[in-house]
């Protein structure tokens, strides 16, 4: 589904990522841990479309397309979606209002009529429930005056409207208490089918006693150190990173 | 005085022989358009040197010699409505149109009428009101608006008097090279009540330069919209002075889309203990346009409240002028006064000018002001276009959001709504759909 081959991403001249190689399949879960400033937020921004990084080699094809030409809005038309580290608020946008230009732009996409009012407003009450997103929240604002936790739950939500193919949770855990971080894997796993596919980020082993993945992998410094099976987390929970730094000096400390 | 008149005021000089010498009205008021043109000749039109003028471009309005009015006739599918009941006075090129206009019963002695036909009915009652507030005093086109107004509206509300409909007011231009000068008078009595909207429109290169006054007395509550929506060739080059007695509120609304060249000048005076005045400003400009916005509120009396929040959307080359100043006097203790502003620029050529300006003499205050100019949060714009929404519509999305703050204090729903869709439209944003 995702094939990320030799990549390389510079950053205001900066090297970040030096050398990825990722084959996410159908069905499947990955899982990348690391420390902080290793490079995670970066590939998954490189996978959205964000601006600001350079490409300075290697490809990544979703499902056999050439991604890195593609337009974010294209991308997600196409079926990915990026849960954010760091939701940004957007005072004035409703928040269900939001997710119907979305959910119309991408059927506009597939040359689908917009959605029907009826079928729409059961979609969205449906997935509330999954996240127990309260229905006050779809009349607000975009994220604005969300604590952290009603953000990240806010992402899984649109997640689990817009039902992409392929979907990149950027430490969507971070800042959750234990009852929330069932909520998200709770979303997560029901989304979860021989179609689709995950990329997990995360620091803390706890999200994949939930979320069990099939593959962990572990950036260091912009490489993939080493890759496993999901006890891979739980070895890293204890050891720490120590062993893969190559440059120990160079990773900041927790923000 | 006439004497030291500089030149440029000759075709003005003659102009106003003429017009005066057609004109049947009480001394009064014959007198205050003699005094008015006689302070416009000495003062003349503004030149760039005047620090009040430094930023109003007004070379493509001198070159135009004005004339007065044409009359014109136009259908009444020409004319904004607003989806309710309404006490609808409309306006082409500055004078009555009966047959586009609609007046209702009105309780209680109040009057809400053509100004040219109030003067004919009750002038007892405009003579002591017309041109006695303060402000304004050295405007050159407010002063050749006092001189020269043909009509306009003058509403009296008596005390007690609640007017539930709104005031609807049309003033439609057509025609190159008029000069329009509208003069509008509401005088609200103690505890009266109005809603009031104010639309100007047209097609052509115009003058309008309308010249209002609000007198608010004890407790009255005043909702106040100006919607210029002048044709895009046009000047408008607007007045509004305000006087609040005790515990009065006036809730102001400027809307600023039309115009190639547009100004207001607006003046308060919260002259009694406790008044309060809210001004809620929106200006959209684009092209090569420019709109200028000045204000001066002035806190006289203890306990008194002012909120200005101005936004400005700006695109192509357009620019904008934000100059407001809030003083207070010594003796206006307590006074609760905030201004904002904000400029949203869509395009690299455009231009937002701010100038925030506090004068507080009095030590017991509570004062703040702020303003910022800044283009769209690019992180904004990608989270909208992560969830697949193309950047045209994203960027419009923010737009529409940053804008539509100020029409959300807009508490009169018809006006809202139909002002929402305006500037939905200008977006090409489809909003019907708005769940
Ligand atoms: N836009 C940018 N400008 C400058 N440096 C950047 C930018 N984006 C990322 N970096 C740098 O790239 C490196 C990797 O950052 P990234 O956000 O990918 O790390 P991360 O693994 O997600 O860390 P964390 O666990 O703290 O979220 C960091 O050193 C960061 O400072
Ligand atoms: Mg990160």
């Amino acid at each position: 589904m995702l094939d990320i081959r030799n990549l390389h991403v510079t950053v205001e001249g900066r090297e970040i990522l030096k050398g990825i190689d990722l084959a996410i399949h159908p069905g499947e879960t990955h899982a990348i841990m690391g420390p902080n400033g290793s490079g995670k937020s970066t590939l998954a921004n490189i996978i959205a479309g964000r601006e600001g990084y350079t490409v300075t080699e290697g490809e990544i094809l979703f499902e056999g397309k050439n991604l890195l030409e593609m337009d974010p809005e294209i991308r997600a038309c196409e079926g990915l979606f990026l849960a954010f580290q760091y939701p940004v608020e957007i005072p004035g946008v409703a928040n269900l209002y939001f997710l119907k230009a979305a959910v119309n732009a991408v059927r506009k996409y597939r040359g689908e009529p917009p959605v029907d009012a009826m079928e729409f407003w059961d979609l969205v009450h449906e997935r509330m429930e999954l996240v127990k997103m309260d229905e006050s929240m779809l009349k607000r604002s975009v994220n604005e005056g969300f604590s952290g936790g009603e953000k990240k739950r806010n992402e899984v939500f649109q997640m689990a409207v817009l039902q992409p193919r392929f979907a990149v949770m950027d430490e969507t855990d971070s800042g959750l208490d234990i009852d929330a971080l069932k909520v998200v894997a709770d979303g997560v796993n029901a989304l979860r089918g021989p179609e689709r596919s995950f990329l997990v980020i995360t620091h803390y082993q706890r999200l994949l006693d939930y979320i069990v993945p099939d593959h962990v992998h572990v950036l260091v410094n912009g490489r993939i150190a080493r890759s496993g099976g999901k006890d891979l987390a739980l070895e890293l929970e204890k050891q720490g990173y120590a062993l893969y730094n190559e440059e120990p000096g160079r990773a900041r400390r927790a923000a | 005085m006439t004497n030291v008149a500089p030149l440029f005021s000759d075709p003005y000089r003659q102009q106003f022989a003429e017009f005066m010498a057609n004109r049947h009205e009480p001394d009064a008021i014959a007198r205050s358009r003699r005094t008015a043109f006689d302070c416009f000749e000495a003062l003349g039109l503004p030149t760039r040197q005047q620090e009040a003028w430094r930023l109003t471009e007004l070379n493509p309005l001198q070159a135009i010699a004005f004339q007065p009015p044409t009359h014109a006739a136009i259908d009444a599918q020409a004319l904004p409505a607003l989806d309710t009941p309404t006490h609808r006075l409309a306006f082409v090129n500055g004078r009555f149109a009966p047959g586009l206009s609609r007046l209702r019963e009105l309780p209680n002695q109040a009057l809400v009428a053509s100004l040219g036909q109030a003067l004919l009915t009750h002038p007892e009652r405009i003579e002591p009101a017309m041109n006695r507030l303060p402000g304004l005093e050295n405007h050159a086109f407010a002063l050749l608006n006092s001189a020269f107004w043909e009509d306009g509206v003058f509403v009296h509300l008596p005390r007690e008097t609640v007017v539930d409909a709104p005031i609807h007011v049309v003033f439609y231009a057509t025609g190159d090279d008029n000069a329009i000068h509208p003069r509008l008078l509401l005088v609200l009595e103690d505890h009266a009540q109005a809603t009031v909207v104010v639309e100007y429109r047209g097609a052509g290169r115009y003058l309008n330069a309308p010249v209002t006054e609000l007198q608010l007395g004890a407790g009255a509550v005043l909702d106040y919209h100006k919607i210029q929506e002048e044709s895009p060739q046009a000047f408008h080059l607007g007045g509004v002075r305000v006087q609040q007695d005790r515990d009065s509120q006036a809730n102001l609304h400027l809307l600023s889309i039309g115009s190639q060249l547009a100004r207001t000048d607006l003046q308060a005076l919260l002259d009694g203990e406790g008044a309060h005045c809210s001004l809620n400003s929106l200006t959209l400009v684009r092209d090569t346009q420019f709109s200028d916005t000045h204000v001066r509120i002035e806190h006289a009396q203890p306990h008194g409240a002012s909120e200005q929040i101005f936004k400005s959307v700006l695109d192509g080359k357009g620019q904008t002028v934000f100059d407001g100043m809030i003083h207070v006097r010594q003796h206006a203790q307590k006074t609760d006064a905030r201004q904002v502003n904000r400029n949203l620029l869509l395009s690299k050529q455009a231009h937002a000018h701010a100038n925030p300006r506090l004068e507080i003499l009095a030590d017991d205050v509570k004062c703040s002001h702020g303003s910022s100019t800044g283009f769209l949060d690019p992180d904004a714009e990608f989270y909208l276009r992560a969830r697949g929404i193309p950047t045209d519509q994203a960027r419009a999305l923010l737009v529409h959001a940053f804008a539509n703050d100020s029409l959300n204090r807009i508490r009169l729903t018809p006006l809202r709504e139909r002002l929402n869709r305006l500037l939905a439209d200008r977006l090409t944003l489809d909003i019907t759909e708005e769940p």
